[in-house]
């Protein structure tokens, strides 16, 4: 059972395209994340899901109906985080979700809902003076009304400090487990890759990549992350660093200190080594991590990268 | 349903606004002036004329000219930005989240602000009541209310315009800009044209008797309907065009009675053309 289908979706604002022939579908009751740059046509595809936005080609279905026909009974039984959302400065905290509650015929309790945002003491306040991660939090309140079959979240993380984005994220597990389905948008990684069940990465309106995490690291099973130790900063730190990134193989340098980290093809690793010396230090230790998700994030999305059908 | 749970909603974020608390103090202020100014004529004219006559004309200085003035500009300011406003700021993102349709948006839209507007319009009109029992004594009750239903229904065509603006861009300086044109066209831009056209085709502004076609153009503004509604329900002529203009005999548009028609076509034009643009629209 799918609950998003999206069939060669095309989205075009005069001559430009936000969204080429996307091909993108959803399972019942799994995670989903979708990656990608800003500008990538994330929100584009999440606003044609919602019908704020209609195709220019394609279709797309949710729960087996027209997002354009159906759009009404698609969206009392989804949660929608949409992305940035201003709230409404002169209503309250409550008031937002009573009038979630009411618009959804719903009999949830709006106290219950923002004591599990974590906003129950700010209930009462107008959210006009509410900060960023509480207005996100409250966005949030609104979106898990009714228990809906689909939640749609918009870059979630958004505003939030890492401990509001581990909140986030036992929300999201918990919905899941509860029998939603989890379809969200994010540019950050770190945080995806712990909860999801399937990765999707759009890049350009294009669909560049999907599969589950493990999937896509045996799609990319030469890609490692090479922890190396230096006994000093060399004299032309800058130079050294741009020599390790022209290697052949090589997509992301970075140092702290005297400590390089480099992600890179398994055979650019002695090249790697080697160039190293070139510049007069001496390598005291390295170490090869497995590739996180940002590593293949970066490989798939940096512009020097072919692209990979998954 | 929907529509009125958004317009609920819509009346209790906008009702809040500080812009709306000024500007009904302003029509306060108008309408308790505007008593005191029909007592001084009161005096002037209450030798010669009936008691009857008398209480409608106090309500026409008291209220209506206040109201023709200050209920447009009220209800195009709480108006222009109920819809790009939210577009701009993406909140719309948020309401249209929630299973309502567009067109569920907009006439909430237009219900929740047309409260707005009536509430408004009850405090300046119950200030000019107080005036006027002070300043004049006696006040028809049964004229008061029909006054009060008539100029709420004239909040709300410009509402309509107003939300209507506001559902045909994402920019709230473009229907800001609109609501102001609209305000302009209908003030002064109608009237020196149709001035104009009479110049041009009858070579003078000064005319023994007005042709028909000049009476039904100036008739058709909002403001115009108005007045023509309130003279129909108060049974008082002497703001419509018959007296204005003396002539005996009046083409459809300029009859009392079609101000309302003329209401209802100011309402439901640009409220329909609004429906119509912001249901295709990519948000």
């Amino acid at each position: 059972m799918t609950a998003i289908d999206i069939s060669e979706a095309t989205k075009r604002y005069g001559n430009e395209t936000a969204l080429e022939g996307l091909d993108l579908s959803v399972q019942r009751g799994e995670i989903y994340g979708f990656l990608g740059p800003n500008g990538a046509g994330k929100s584009t595809t999440i606003n044609l899901i919602l019908d704020f936005i209609r195709p220019s080609a394609g279709e797309v279905q949710v729960f087996g109906l027209d997002a354009r026909e159906d759009s009404l009974e698609i969206r009392s039984r989804t949660g929608i985080l949409p992305e940035g959302t201003e709230c409404y400065d002169r209503l309250t905290g409550r008031q937002h979700v009573e009038f979630a509650i009411e618009s959804k015929a719903a009999d949830d309790d709006p106290n219950a809902l923002l004591e599990r945002v974590g906003i129950a003491d700010a209930a009462g306040k107008k959210a006009g003076g509410y900060s960023k991660g509480m207005a996100q939090r409250l966005m949030l309140a609104t979106a898990l009304v009714d228990d809906p079959d689909l939640l749609i979240l918009d870059e979630p993380s958004t505003g939030l400090d890492p401990n509001g984005a581990r909140e986030m994220r036992d929300i999201i597990r918990e919905e899941n487990e509860r029998g939603a389905t989890v379809f969200f948008s994010s540019h950050v990684l770190g945080q995806v890759e712990a909860i999801c069940d399937r990765v999707g990465i759009l890049r350009d309106g294009h669909l560049i990549a999907e599969d589950t995490v493990e999937g896509l690291r045996d799609s990319m099973p030469n890609q490692t992350r090479l922890r190396v130790q230096v006994d000093r900063i060399p004299a032309d730190s800058s130079a050294a660093l741009e020599a390790l990134e022209s290697i052949d193989g090589v997509s992301e340098v970075s140092a702290d200190g005297t400590t390089l980290v480099v992600a890179c093809e398994d055979r650019a690793k002695t090249a790697v080594l080697r160039t190293i010396e070139e510049y007069d230090v001496s390598v005291e230790d390295f170490a090869t991590d497995e590739s996180s998700l940002e590593d293949l994030f970066m490989a798939y999305t940096s512009n020097d990268r072919t692209e990979v059908t998954p | 349903m929907s529509a009125i749970t958004v317009a609920k909603k819509d009346f209790r974020d906008a009702v809040r606004s500080r812009t709306l608390l000024a500007l009904t103090l302003v029509f306060a202020l108008f309408t308790f002036g505007g008593a005191f100014l029909a007592s001084w004529t009161a005096e002037l004219f209450g030798e010669i004329e009936g008691d009857g006559a008398q209480t409608t004309m106090d309500l026409l200085f008291a209220l209506q000219t206040p109201a023709s003035f200050l209920v447009p500009i009220i209800a195009l300011v709480v108006g222009y930005a109920a819809i790009a406003g939210e577009r701009e700021s993406g909140s719309l993102k948020f309401l249209l989240g929630l299973p309502h349709t567009r067109r569920d948006v907009v006439l909430g839209k237009i219900l929740g602000r047309t409260a707005v507007v009536a509430v408004s319009i009850l405090v300046g009109f119950a200030v000019g009541l107080v005036g006027l029992v002070t300043f004049v004594g006696s006040v028809s009750v049964v004229d008061y209310l029909l006054f009060t239903l008539v100029t709420i229904l004239f909040g709300f065509v410009y509402v309509c315009i107003g939300v209507g603006l506001s559902s045909m861009t994402r920019s709230t300086t473009k229907a800001a800009v609109g609501a102001l044109g609209m305000v302009l066209l209908f003030w002064f831009v109608w009237g020196i044209a149709a001035q104009l056209v009479l110049f041009w085709r009858e070579g003078s502004f000064m005319v023994e008797s007005f042709p028909e076609w000049y009476l039904s153009v100036v008739s058709l503004p909002p403001d115009s309907a108005y007045a023509a509604a309130l003279g129909t329900i108060l049974g008082e002529d002497g703001f419509t065009m018959a007296s204005i203009y003396e002539t005996e005999s009046l083409p459809l548009l300029a009859e009392p009675w079609f101000g309302f028609v003329l209401l209802a076509f100011w309402a439901l034009v640009p409220l329909g053309f609004g429906l119509w643009r912001f249901d295709r629209a990519d948000l």
